[in-house]
């Protein structure tokens, strides 16, 4: 053990999460539409149930095997609402298979936005009944009550991360991104600055409190990107110097990253924090790129090299009441793009028309007491229907184009603003204007 | 040292009616901005010439051999086509008489020896009316052929091609040492329908003038009458009537709405009929045939432009659409689709979703100027001067493999 000893642990987190697509609506629906109808239904059993073959089945059973064959490897998983709710129309299976590793006692959930939305950015009222809806959606399914938040897309700033506090989580995940770093280790736990919010505002999210107590120091782990993406985004790339990437090969990457042992911060706890999205394996990085047999070498190959693996909430446990630099995250951050910001998601014309068109319904959509449309409201927060309208790198032909299925932003805007007007109609006709009352 | 085309053309300003000539000076235009010697052949005689623009070309390096044939250029082609489309199984020679066919073997026999003591390193032809010629004219000098290909004559009948014209396309495909389609939807088309290699085709999309969008009025969606446009000549190729079509669904929702038809063909009589049937008469103006700077003003004014083509090897219109800052609607059957990414895409024949993407476009300002704004990115990317240097590169490779 002792020849090892300056090995980092490792921490992984994937992200699960599926959207609700839009059909092809017209403006002719609008005004026509039942409840419910701006979503393809087929598109979405379909990329649902093609995404559960060649991922998550496979490599939950995967990961079901390994935790049995490996007593010290852990996972964590942050698996949105609206993805829960897919399960349930479209594949009860892969639920199952995800409460099977919850039963093992050796995988964590996180919390995060029911709708996997931008909420943090718009409403915080919204944020917290989202966040509130998901922790008891969790608890519900996996037996345990999360303690670790981790926003949207790691959608993070000092703010965020506050109000994370106040809602009673002890950790919070965010982009090790290099700017807000300044040459630090990613690889250690840091703290946002400390601040307070104004008493309206604490008080509104007391009223959501997921936990009775609030730490007095939130802790931030850091994705180190460069590791997660040599995996998420690297791992089949045959122009890469590090192709063809064994389980060997990464143990030792990470084995040697851990770097400031004997230096300033000798005595915190090293996790190589490794987030990426779950549909790595056998989505993105297809079965036949060798990515199944990448994950099941891996453990082996980190217990060869001493590395262990810790869950988000057990690298907390482990620094205890060490105490942590700042990450001060003033502007927001996210794992988006190379910028690693908002501008994924609102840098356009069509972004902003669709964001604030969206969030503008707020006031209405709550007055009309309607659990379902309420629902619509929400699936249509969903971030990826803004990522899909992205103009940035459109004309170069990119990952935005990949990940969409639209033919282009402007298609997709096409769709959204169609529901979007058929939302405000809907809205309209329950409540036709007030406002000639109340004066 | 310098670098010498033979080229062979047939339209060339201000003598054109479609494309072939627009594209063809902005090849010429690049090339010599490139340094290279063009010889350019056209079929004009000198009277149809208005002379000072392809005078003055000559005296930037280019020279211009006129060959004295009189051939009238696109609306020719277009009244057979349409001859064709009516009349099917008429044999060629009936329907040609003396005119288009004999036309081009004038054009290739006289082209031949006017340029018999050029000295060219590669031949460059444009379509097939100059193929022949080309072929001959490389022979002769015993240099490499690359064939241009702007339209094929599937594009230009609907897929009713006539044999003769298609034979005569084909073996001259087949002579060139080298093709260049402007879109990859006209490689695909002379892979599929030509049988041609693939690796023998290089895909060149036309380019533009203006390396930016120009200046345009400021939009903020509160005109009285909304503008939709189509400009291009009217056959059945541009799709048309599929854009009547479309004017009616949204007519029906917006009547507010006016569209204007630009361009005149055969088609106009029918158009015009088939928009009292449709009862939209009287939101539907037909412009006739429209000057370059009428065409700029219409391009200002819409709110929306549409260019509904059924086969479109490419489609500069929607160039000059965007350069001016009109939000458009493409044919996904064209070659502008694959470089005009700031669209949105329909299948010429679904009209009831162009009318939708129309509808979207006036009703939605956010999108118009997203739209807009991205046009700087795409014109940037595709000057002439840009497109005349990857042909230089094309030019190297065929010599090399020659």
């Amino acid at each position: 053990m002792s020849k090892h000893s300056h090995a980092p642990a490792v921490c992984f987190y994937f992200q699960v999460h599926q959207p609700y697509r839009l059909r092809d609506l017209r403006v002719t629906d609008i005004g026509q539409l039942k409840q419910g109808e701006y979503f393809d239904l087929e598109k979405n059993r379909a990329v649902f149930q093609k995404v559960a073959e060649k991922c998550y089945l496979p490599t939950n059973a995967l990961l079901l095997d390994l935790i049995k064959a490996h007593p010290d490897f852990r996972v964590a998983f942050s698996i949105s609402g609206v993805f829960i709710d897919q399960c349930r129309e479209y594949g009860p299976n892969v639920l199952k298979s995800f409460q099977a590793l919850a039963e093992t006692g050796r995988v964590e959930f996180l919390a995060e936005t029911y709708y996997h939305s931008l909420s943090a950015i718009f409403s915080w009222g919204e944020f917290c009944e989202q966040v509130e809806r998901h922790v008891k959606t969790i608890e519900e399914l996996f037996g345990i009550r999360p303690t670790m938040f981790r926003n949207t897309e790691l959608v993070y700033n000092n703010e965020i991360a506050e109000v994370a506090r106040l809602l009673g989580f002890r950790g919070i995940l965010a982009e090790g991104a290099d700017h807000l770093l300044g040459g630090r280790s990613p690889n250690v736990l840091y703290r946002p600055p400390k601040f307070r919010l104004p008493p309206a505002m604490r008080k509104s999210i007391a009223r959501h409190r997921i936990h009775p107590t609030s730490v007095a120091t939130i802790k931030t782990l850091l994705k180190n990107y460069r590791l997660s993406d040599d995996i998420a985004f690297r791992f089949s790339n045959k122009t890469w110097r590090g192709y063809p990437l064994t389980a060997d090969t990464f143990a030792s990457w990470v084995a040697s990253s851990g770097g400031q042992r004997h230096g300033g911060r000798d005595r915190q706890c090293q996790s190589v924090n490794l987030f990426m999205d779950y549909e790595t394996f056998g989505e993105h990085q297809w079965a036949d790129t060798g990515i199944f047999e990448f994950l099941r070498a891996l453990p082996g190959e980190f217990s060869r090299h001493g590395i262990e693996t810790l869950t988000p909430s057990q690298v907390i446990q482990r620094s205890g009441r060490r105490p942590c630099d700042v990450f001060d995250a003033h502007a927001v951050v996210s794992w988006a793009d190379t910028e690693r910001d908002l501008s994924a998601w609102r840098s356009n014309h069509l972004q902003e028309a669709a964001l604030v068109g969206i969030y503008s319904l707020e006031h209405a959509v709550r007055a009309a007491e309607d659990p379902a449309l309420l629902d619509i409201w929400r699936k249509l927060q969903t971030s990826d229907h803004f990522y899909y309208l992205s103009t940035k790198y459109w004309n170069d032909g990119d990952v935005h184009k990949y990940f969409s299925p639209y033919e282009s932003p402007y298609e997709a805007y096409r769709r959204y603003s169609h529901a979007l007007e058929d939302l405000r109609c809907t809205l309209e006709k329950l409540a036709p204007p007030l406002k000639a009352h109340n004066s | 040292m310098s670098f010498h085309t033979l080229m062979f053309g047939w339209e060339y300003p201000p003598v054109h009616c479609g494309g072939l000539g627009v594209a063809c000076q902005g090849i010429v235009r690049g090339l010599l901005h490139h340094g290279a010697r063009v010889t350019l052949v056209l079929p004009h005689d000198a009277a149809e010439e208005e002379g000072a623009n392809i005078l003055s070309l000559g005296n930037v390096g280019s020279d211009v051999v006129v060959v004295p044939a009189k051939i009238r250029p696109y609306d020719s082609m277009q009244s057979y086509a349409y001859r064709v489309a009516t009349l099917g199984t008429e044999p060629v020679e009936q329907l040609y008489g003396d005119n288009l066919g004999e036309e081009v073997e004038r054009y290739t026999a006289v082209a031949t020896e006017l340029t018999k003591n050029v000295q060219p390193d590669i031949v460059h032809t444009h379509d097939w009316m100059t193929l022949e010629a080309g072929v001959r004219a490389a022979r002769s000098h015993g240099k490499p052929l690359v064939a241009h290909v702007h339209a094929t004559e599937l594009d230009r009948t609907e897929f009713h091609p006539n044999a003769w014209i298609m034979k005569r396309e084909l073996q001259g495909l087949q002579k060139a040492d080298h093709i260049i389609a402007v879109s990859g939807y006209t490689k695909n088309l002379l892979v599929r329908e030509y049988g041609m290699p693939e690796d023998k085709i290089t895909v060149l999309h036309n380019g533009t003038f203006n390396d930016r969008p120009l200046q345009r009025r400021i939009d903020d969606g509160t005109e009285k009458h909304p503008l939709v446009l189509f400009l291009g000549r009217l056959t059945v190729q541009k799709g048309v009537s599929y854009f009547i079509r479309a004017a009616q669904r949204v007519h029906e929702l917006r009547p507010d709405v006016r569209f204007v038809v630009a361009g005149e063909g055969y088609l106009l009589p029918q158009l015009i009929q088939e928009s009292f049937e449709r009862g939209i008469a009287d939101s539907m103006i037909f412009a006739g045939r429209v000057t370059n700077s009428e065409a700029k003003t219409l391009y200002k004014k819409a709110s929306c432009f549409v260019m509904p083509s059924v086969s479109e090897p490419f489609g500069l219109v929607a160039l000059e659409a965007i350069t001016h800052g009109a939000p458009v609607v493409l044919s996904r059957q064209s070659g502008v689709s694959e470089v005009v990414h700031n669209a949105l895409l329909v299948d010429f024949w679904d009209t009831d979703k162009m009318a939708d993407c129309i509808l979207t476009v006036l009703r939605e300002k956010p999108l118009r100027s997203e739209m807009r704004s991205q046009s700087k990115r795409i014109l940037g990317n595709l000057t002439w001067h840009r497109q005349a240097g990857k042909i230089l590169s094309i030019y190297d490779k065929v010599i090399l493999d020659s």
